[in-house]
């Protein structure tokens, strides 16, 4: 509004001091107004309901505001860069007018005349609010409330307890719904496990849950597994869901990041020690910042790395191509995820037009491109300029060493590519020859020395200015600049003048402020989310008009507020919710509730639910007893001398991908190829922030319980620990138990010992070898358990 | 035995009906669950029912094969500069005019020149990028830059498809090509529209072969399974997601016997074979892609992909424009083979066939005879399934190089495809983030002037 604003007063400023000159006026009248009504008011003008792009050529106001690029149409004095000039000169991807191209003359006519100050007599027509909006009614939208804090509805005795239990009972009561009664204490504790852990209960922990009969038994499961190191390793991948983590940049070579895999573990262990939330996003917003305060490397050199490490955050978007020329989709791909990861906006709507449904102009979304324009970012290599610079060095003392060989190799492999592409001119082919030739010896004695530093794949302060608007998100039309700053509908503060650095501190300031009504919403509904799976906001990317109003928002308000209040902890907001009866009810069916809230958005029931694709492998791996719990570390790629990357021939990665025991949070995860089973099991996407995994049921997973190899192997090990048992009984109550934490029912046993029977029979006269048929029989027997809903569901 | 089983075991092993097994048992789904892959009406009655999609990778030359320019040859020869600037390099294959409709086509592709006359030629095409990488995702999803969903999930995320013992969308490509697995990749679509790559290898899907060693052993796995899970679900009532697991492995069960059959060539015969231009026995080869795309359109597969080669050793003439050669004769009479068979099997006038390339070349040199990337100005073509055989569309100059008549933007090509279909491109959407997407983006005009 303030920019709007801004121009609609200079050009009435303009209109009452400089009135233009009869001279001008009668240029105007005999080759400017001519032009535009044969050319361009057919599509800009204000007698149509829909203009074009919303731009307004029949009116002095509709050309200086512009159109929803949220540029203007032109700038008076330089038709350079006037939009305008380049559109009808058809430099750029706009080409006006469509299909046609002007005169030499009249284009000739058009520059002279913006040269002159673009006189215009024209009063009629005031601009069209068409690029602007009602700011007023946009603040009406409920997300942009500031957060409240409710009190809660009173309820009966059982639903007293916890606040969330009498938001949720007055919903059920108002929609006349009947809540489910309390799950079993097995169907709890294998959700409160996988829950917080992404693994099932040992039959040890199962039986020790029963046995307790304490008020506070469930509330000791909880804590137990919100101290385990574990518990990072399952809500670390949430949040790597959101950020779209990938082992590899994405570029056309999609070149490895070997040491992205230190920004997964910072997220881990981020989450295991409760790191507040708004912490947590400010150091990866502005880590490197904030690490660069009060001498940290000297006093306390751990946190130091680990505020560089956050900023893999940033680091970690997408590239593209095979050069560096498209970095401006990689600052979109950033301001889309941080605008659907951390405010639940699609703020990347605005990048070529203001947004259509939410009230984000473009200069909304060029005032934070501007913050990430004025960043550095490590370069992981791209096909032409394949060495890598711009890395944190994680060691202070060696710091010096990395930049060395940085500018060393990535200044080669500029010389190069100038020397290939004939930017450097030779007198004669033969010295143009030794050039490279020397150019390609000394890369490869800096890389036979190359010492291999401890780095981190993060970013740095760059050169801190505004941007100019890209019009319609195109980099070679450039529009004015936006000042740097933040979304207007949320206060729309500007970077101070005597800012000094890129803003990013601002803006992590600016998103984490008790004020900001997004940030804690948006998170607490992905934690909700992550119990429940579903937020009370159903669509966690986007709480902007088009996304779901939230279900009760007064209960989301309320968490909001314990969260703020409990110092942004993610844990204690576990607690609180899984202490709640809400969380605690059975997942059964209620016909009578399923007609009128089909979609359990009340929470009638709890939803079961398939578990998700590390759930599946981690479990396998764990009944198995294969599991190796250890933290995994950097990816076994090759090292980073030797690569040779191009787009024709890709990284990828080896055979297997890297295959692992230890947790699917582990598995090296690239761009341009999905990793086959988390792919299978619908998995989150390492291009695209993903806040609702969509689940689907496919024969294509069906084949793989069958037939899978690493299936087959975790079922054969399973059989293992059966076989360690004593009897035939005591062996099946162990692979129930194991697998699914009971003892099997009668008729479960006799059908096992039927099947186990029969499939010993359909083995004789095959070619496994007699003595391993009882055992490939007991493998069968576990490939059917480990296939079933019951082990694969959540109730 | 259930019924889906008696049916099954009424046309195993029987390749005469494989179509109609197809169809008995897509109409058999669980009551309350929606199987998104139940065939879907599309907007309106379409031209044609199912695709073939063959993909050039590399960028094949334009001026070299469908979109002859003597001029260049002249040009070259002179020593002169083309208006517009640049040299000028000739087509090492001459061309000539064929079938009834007299179109020139240039020797490179020798035996598809004999099918002019059921093609319909985009001379006029344009690509928004001139990068492998960019350019291969812009004609798979339309969008260069960010990732979107393939094509093929589109058409299959609007029509389903016919057979539910087999993948909607088969890709078949030897080699991964720019920008990966992303080519065929359903992205936000559900995951089920995703291309399934097959392999001529001895497991041509992932896990597709029975591990169990005996056969019996795996279906008495099998029917534990269904009866434990069956069980669960009389605890677990009224959750169609149980029921539409149990089913998964029925279709799973399926699959395992059907792809097989598609796959067993030795029912086709030396006749046929022989139009392919592959070896009884061989696997290998773009032959043995194009029959196997055949018998997937017979048994109701809805879209598959061809794909000739990958990211490297492909099109990408920088060097010499001759090594267009063996990649031409690699995959000219099985395509050639493919439309005659299709055609009299009377599968042609249903089937659309789809021919592309992510951009053409460079009427000038690179170097002394390669040519650069060109996506300015490029050709592809269709066939069947409801467009005008015989015919062109859209001009260049007389160099290749510009676009003189009726551009055919990659956006425009898609929409046609859609449009072919059934659908209107512009409402063929999915809500996502907030947005209604769509292949075409916010652009593309239906080519009405080719349809038939």
């Amino acid at each position: 509004m303030r920019r709007i604003g801004g121009i609609l007063l200079f050009a009435a400023v303009l209109n009452a001091q400089n009135a233009p000159s009869p001279e001008g006026v009668a240029f105007f009248e005999k080759h400017i107004r001519p032009l535009l009504a044969d050319n361009c008011y057919g599509c800009h003008s204000a007698k149509l309901a829909k203009p074009m792009s919303g731009l307004l050529l029949d009116s002095k106001a509709g050309m200086l505001r512009g159109g929803s690029s949220g540029s203007s149409a032109i700038v008076p004095g330089k038709p350079d860069e006037s939009l305008i000039i380049g559109a009808v000169r058809g430099t750029g991807n706009l080409k006006m007018p469509p299909g046609k191209k002007l005169e030499p003359q009249e284009i000739e006519n058009l520059v002279e005349w913006i040269r002159m100050g673009a006189p215009d007599p024209r009063t009629e027509g005031a601009a069209l609010p068409i690029s602007s909006y009602d700011w007023e009614k946009a603040r009406q939208h409920w997300a942009f409330h500031p957060v409240q804090d409710p009190q809660p509805p009173r309820a009966p005795a059982e639903w007293d307890r916890s606040a969330i239990d009498e938001f949720i009972k007055a919903k059920l009561d108002e929609k006349k719904l009947i809540p489910q009664p309390h799950a079993s204490k097995l169907a709890l504790i294998r959700r409160a496990t996988y829950d917080l852990i992404g693994l099932p209960p040992t039959p040890e922990e199962v039986d020790a849950f029963l046995k307790d009969t304490s008020p506070k038994a469930f509330e000791k499961v909880v804590d137990r597994l919100l101290a385990s190191q574990q518990y990072g390793e399952r809500w670390g991948r949430h949040w790597l869901d959101v950020v779209r983590y990938a082992d590899t940049a994405g570029d056309n070579a999609d070149f490895p990041v070997p040491s992205m895999y230190r920004y997964r573990n910072w997220v881990i262990a981020a989450f295991n020690s409760d790191k507040p939330y708004d912490e947590f996003v400010r150091e990866q917003i502005a880590g490197d910042i904030l690490a660069s305060r009060d001498d940290m490397a000297s006093k306390n050199i751990e946190q130091w790395q680990q505020d560089l490490i956050a900023t893999g955050y940033l680091a970690n978007a997408r590239r593209f191509g095979s050069r560096a020329a498209e970095f401006h989709l990689t600052i979109d791909d950033i301001i889309d995820n941080l605008g659907k990861g951390i405010l639940g906006l699609t703020v990347g709507c605005a990048r070529c037009h203001d947004h259509k449904f939410d009230p984000i102009p473009t200069t909304d979304y060029y005032g934070l491109y501007g913050i990430f324009k004025s960043t550095r970012y490590a370069h992981a290599g791209t096909e032409i300029y394949p060495h890598t610079y711009g890395f944190a060095a994680l060691n202070p003392d060696k710091a010096n060493e990395l930049k060395y060989y940085e500018i060393e190799l990535s200044g080669l492999d500029n010389r190069i590519e100038d020397i290939k592409a004939g930017r450097i001119k030779f007198a004669t082919l033969e010295e143009r020859r030794k050039a490279e030739q020397e150019n390609q010896q000394r890369l490869k004695k800096l890389s036979a020395e190359y010492p291999y530093l401890l780095k981190a794949y993060a970013v740095s302060e760059g050169k801190p200015a505004d941007a100019r608007i890209l019009v319609r998100g195109e980099p070679q039309t450039l529009g004015p600049a936006a000042p740097r700053g933040f979304l207007t509908v949320l206060g729309g503060q500007k970077l101070p003048p005597e800012e000094k650095g890129s803003g990013r501190l601002e803006l992590a300031g600016w998103l984490t402020d008790l004020k900001n009504p997004l940030t804690a919403r948006v998170m607490v509904n992905r934690i909700w989310l992550g119990h429940f799976g579903q937020g009370i906001v159903a669509t966690p990317d986007d709480f902007g008009t088009r996304g779901e109003a939230p279900s009760n928002p007064e209960l989301l308000d309320w968490l909001a507020s314990r969260f703020l209040e409990s110092g942004w902890s993610v844990k204690k907001m576990h607690r609180l919710i899984m202490l709640s009866r809400t969380y605690q009810m059975a997942s059964g069916d209620h016909p009578q509730n399923a007609l009128k809230d089909p979609k359990n958005i009340y929470l009638w029931r709890f939803n079961r639910r398939r578990l998700d694709a590390e759930e599946i492998r981690d479990s396998l791996l764990a009944v198995s007893g294969n599991l190796d719990p250890a933290p995994g570390g950097q990816q076994p790629f090759p090292p980073e001398m030797g690569w040779k990357y191009t787009q024709h021939k890709p990284f990828v990665g080896a055979e297997g991908d890297y295959d692992t025991n230890q947790r699917s949070v582990y598995l090296m995860q690239q761009r341009i190829r999905r990793q086959p089973f988390l792919d299978l099991f619908d998995g989150s996407d390492p291009n695209a922030e993903t806040g609702v995994r969509p689940v689907t049921t496919t024969a294509l997973q069906a084949l793989y319980t069958m037939n899978d190899p690493f299936f087959h192997r975790q079922a054969e090990s399973v059989v293992g620990r059966v076989m360690a048992q004593a009897t035939d009984a005591e062996r099946m109550r162990y692979a129930f138990r194991l697998l699914y934490g009971r003892a099997p029912a009668a008729d479960e046993a006799r059908e096992s010992r039927q099947f186990l029977d029969r499939v010993r029979h359909d083995l004789e006269g095959s070619t496994v070898a007699e003595d391993q048929r009882n055992r490939q029989a007991w493998a069968s027997l576990m490939r059917v358990l480990l296939s079933s809903n019951e082990f694969l569901t959540l109730d | 035995m259930n019924r889906r089983h008696m049916v099954r075991s009424l046309f195993l092993g029987s390749s005469m009906f494989p179509a109609l097994l197809g169809e008995l048992l897509a109409k058999e789904s669980a009551p309350g669950v929606a199987n998104p892959l139940a065939p879907k009406a599309p907007h309106f009655a379409g031209t044609a029912k199912r695709v073939i999609f063959i993909y050039l990778s590399g960028g094949m030359s334009h001026v070299d094969s469908f979109d002859p320019k003597p001029k260049l040859s002249e040009y070259q020869r002179e020593g002169k500069t083309r208006e517009g600037g640049g040299k000028a390099l000739g087509s090492p294959w001459p061309s000539k005019p064929h079938g009834q409709s007299g179109i020139e086509v240039t020797d490179l592709f020798p035996n598809i020149a004999e099918c002019v006359d059921d093609l319909c030629i985009v001379r006029s095409m344009r690509g928004d990028h001139n990068d492998h990488f960019q350019a291969t995702l812009g004609i798979h999803t339309g969008s260069v830059t960010f990732k979107r969903p393939s094509v093929g999930s589109w058409v299959t995320y609007g029509l389903g498809t016919e057979n539910q013992n087999l993948p909607c969308y088969v890709v078949l490509a030897p080699d991964l090509p720019y920008a990966g697995s992303q080519v065929w990749s359903s992205d936000f679509l559900p995951g089920v529209f995703s291309g399934t790559r097959m392999s001529s290898g001895p497991e041509p899907v992932p896990d597709l072969n029975r591990r169990a060693p005996v056969a019996a052993m795996q279906k008495d796995e099998l029917s534990l399974l269904e009866r434990f899970n069956r069980k669960h679900q009389r605890q677990h009532p009224g959750d169609p997601m149980l029921e539409a697991r149990i089913k998964s492995y029925e279709t799973a069960f399926g699959m395992q016997m059907t792809m097989p059959q598609v796959l067993d060539l030795s029912k086709e015969t030396d006749a046929t074979l022989a139009l392919y231009g592959t070896e009884r026995g061989s696997t290998a080869g773009f032959g043995w892609q194009c029959l196997v795309a055949r018998r997937m359109m017979e048994r109701g597969v809805r879209f598959v992909e061809l794909i000739d080669v990958g990211s490297s050793k492909n099109w990408d003439a920088h060097g010499d424009i001759h090594t267009h050669a063996p990649l031409a004769r690699a995959i000219d009479q099985p395509i050639a083979g493919l439309l005659a068979d299709l055609k009299s099997r009377g599968l042609l006038q249903d089937t659309l066939v789809a021919f592309t390339t992510e951009f053409g070349r460079s009427p000038g040199p690179e170097g002394e005879m390669g040519r650069g990337h060109y996506n300015r100005a490029y050709s592809s073509w269709l066939a069947g399934g409801g467009v005008k055989g015989g015919v062109v569309y859209g001009k260049t100059d007389e160099f290749g190089a510009k676009i003189a008549e009726k551009e055919c933007h990659v956006h425009d090509f898609h929409a046609t495809i859609l449009h072919c279909l059934g659908f209107d491109h512009t409402k063929l959407t999915f809500r996502h983030a907030g947005r209604d997407y769509r292949l075409t983006d916010v652009a593309g005009n239906v080519v009405q002037e080719i349809l038939a």
